[in-house]
């Protein structure tokens, strides 16, 4: 249990903490609040100088037009497919190096190791000019499967590191207990080792999940043919482009597309808190 | 934890032999990938820097240094160089600014703090292009709530056209990026005072600290470590940026809101000039560089 540290009572600094907290939580969630009450106008309310904090006469009219007038549905299964299909070449990729390089030692274990995890300096839009002349070459370019290959630069680097963090303080006892018994290598990792790694494993299949979910750079550069767009170029080039002012079908197809997401994370976001921290703070 | 415990995981088993094949073995998967799709693409586009390479002339030209020499007297360059550095700079510091005292806040307890911890994250999960939207939305010049509220308030007279003048959308584009990450700081910082002992802030309270002693001689040093590497974290990825703010501004008005990476998106993917592109970005790599030596000193102090 955390000790309380802000234990003044004083009325100034009651007022002051209150009044900090307050702006804090009005910038943090009322952002959110006005995509919703502007999703549910009706365009007489949208298109005002002064609009009231609540709408006046809620509709539908705009969800409704989000779904039909655009290929959000079609934009939502490409977003799943490739950040889902990414996710899990991330993660296994990063779960068999981050185990290798905190239980094994072997030659070259630690440059290559922080080789790997370096490269998340490398600049994504850098490394972009020459993915995408690779996609051209090998014909993957405008292909969901090319989209999720190249993916894995996001998170790959910091999923071995997430993960490596979580093996190191994985008792040695368990893996040399095994091995007495009997256990090979491959044996203690698929038993033992990573039924015990879950929490860890979906840590970061959600982390490199969220960043090509969250993708524009590279669903914009790599994909150009409309029956393969994801959500973020899909929903720019909707909404920025032809329908230009609609403002309030903007907000409702923002809320129908971040939606699934949302509600994944609201499930899994326990692991995710423990997953990512773990790594950077030490108790 | 145990110390012993701590103490064991960091000696590796397998010390050579068949043990560490298998070892090596399991990391090749992911050494394929990073080559092939990181490191190989990075070389590579040093390659492209030092080349006279356009889409439509196929092949590229050596031309040595000439691409960095056009590149040194190209103002528009260094006009994005400059803007990079204070957004990422901008940016950085009012995430940590914020994100620490949310943390500090939401470290006591008080009725709603889960619902409140738990929501917090929300932003994290919004693809780049509702974000964008939401933030071009509430700033928006004739209908934007940020101008009614600025204007019921008496702040001004007029609305403000944020996103059509060069200071007024800069702001816009770090307000929405720091929107988007004070959650995540605050999440890192919020895990390092949960660790934070009971002893140490009792032992100061009894030699008569207040709060704002024990904020700044105790709570400040035992975070400092996660904050560090956060905030060096946050400065890499703030020199990343590209879709918030590529889908809100485009890079304008004008270039005022053109970063480094909407610099090479632009040289590389609209003006078909792969060599300049690449060029833009090796000086890009050698600033971010800097920062990267500061964070994996970090990381080799931490797993020595």
């Amino acid at each position: 249990m955390a000790p309380v540290v802000l234990t003044s009572r004083a009325t100034g600094t009651l007022l002051f903490r209150g009044l900090l907290f307050a702006a804090l939580l009005v910038f943090l969630f009322f952002p959110v609040y006005w995509m919703v009450a502007t999703s549910f106008r009706p365009q007489n309310e949208v298109f005002v100088q002064f609009p009231t904090l609540f709408p006046h006469t809620p509709t539908l009219a705009n969800f409704r037009r989000a779904w039909s007038q655009s290929d959000l549905p079609l934009y939502l299964r490409n977003s799943l497919i490739t950040a889902g299909g990414s996710a899990l070449l991330t993660t296994a990729l990063a779960s068999l190096a981050a185990y290798g390089f905190a239980k094994y030692r072997f030659f070259a274990r630690k440059p290559l190791m922080y080789l790997m995890i370096s490269a998340q300096m490398f600049p994504f839009a850098v490394i972009l000019i020459s993915i995408y002349s690779l996609l051209q070459v090998l014909d993957l370019l405008n292909t969901l499967t090319g989209l999720t290959i190249a993916y894995i630069v996001f998170a790959l680097p910091a999923a071995i590191y997430i993960l490596f963090s979580f093996f190191m303080r994985l008792p040695d006892e368990l893996i040399e207990a095994a091995r007495i018994d009997g256990a090979g290598d491959i044996r203690i990792l698929t038993r033992i080792v990573l039924p015990l790694s879950w929490p860890a494993l979906i840590a970061v299949g959600i982390y490199s999940f969220m960043w090509a979910w969250n993708d524009l750079l590279y669903s914009l550069t790599l994909i150009t043919r409309d029956d393969s767009r994801t959500i973020g170029p899909g929903l720019l080039l909707a909404f920025f482009g032809e329908m230009q002012q609609d403002w309030a079908g903007a907000m409702a197809a923002s809320i129908l597309a971040a939606l699934p997401a949302v509600v994944v994370f609201g499930i899994l976001q326990s692991y995710f808190v423990q997953g990512l921290t773990a790594g950077a703070v030490k108790s | 934890m145990s110390g012993t415990g701590v103490h064991a995981a960091r000696q590796p088993v397998g010390f050579g032999g068949a043990q560490a094949w298998f070892g090596f073995a399991l990391t090749v998967p992911a050494l394929v990938g990073f080559v092939v799709l990181i490191l190989g693409p990075f070389l590579s586009s040093v390659y492209f820097a030092l080349h006279e390479y356009r889409i439509e002339s196929s092949e590229p030209v050596f031309v040595g240094l000439r691409n960095l020499e056009t590149l040194w007297r190209d103002a528009t360059f260094w006009q994005a160089w400059r803007t990079t550095v204070v957004y990422v700079a901008a940016t950085t510091a009012l995430t940590a600014v914020l994100g620490t005292l949310y943390a500090i806040f939401l470290n006591e307890p008080f009725r709603g703090r889960t619902i409140i911890r738990a929501a917090s994250l929300l932003p994290w999960v919004l693809p780049s292009t509702v974000t964008a939207f939401l933030w071009a939305w509430l700033f928006h010049g004739q209908y934007g709530v940020v101008n009614a509220f600025l204007m019921t308030l008496g702040a001004m007279q007029q609305p403000f056209f944020w996103l059509s003048t060069s200071n007024g959308a800069l702001s816009a584009v770090i307000l929405a990026k720091a929107w988007l990450s004070t959650p995540i700081v605050m999440l890192f910082v919020l895990a390092a005072l949960q660790s934070l002992p009971v002893e140490q802030v009792e032992a100061a309270r009894l030699d008569g600290a207040g709060d704002g002693a024990v904020l700044r001689h105790v709570v400040m040093p035992h975070i400092s470590r996660t904050l560090g590497i956060v905030v060096v974290l946050q400065a890499m990825g703030n020199l990343q940026v590209f879709d918030v703010i590529y889908a809100m501004t485009a890079g304008g008005p004008v270039r005022a809101t053109t970063v480094l990476s909407i610099e090479v998106y632009r040289r590389a993917f609209e003006q078909w000039n792969l060599g300049m592109a690449a060029a833009v970005g090796l000086v890009w790599f050698a600033t971010i560089a800097g920062i990267a030596i500061v964070y994996l000193r970090m990381l080799l102090k931490d797993n020595p």
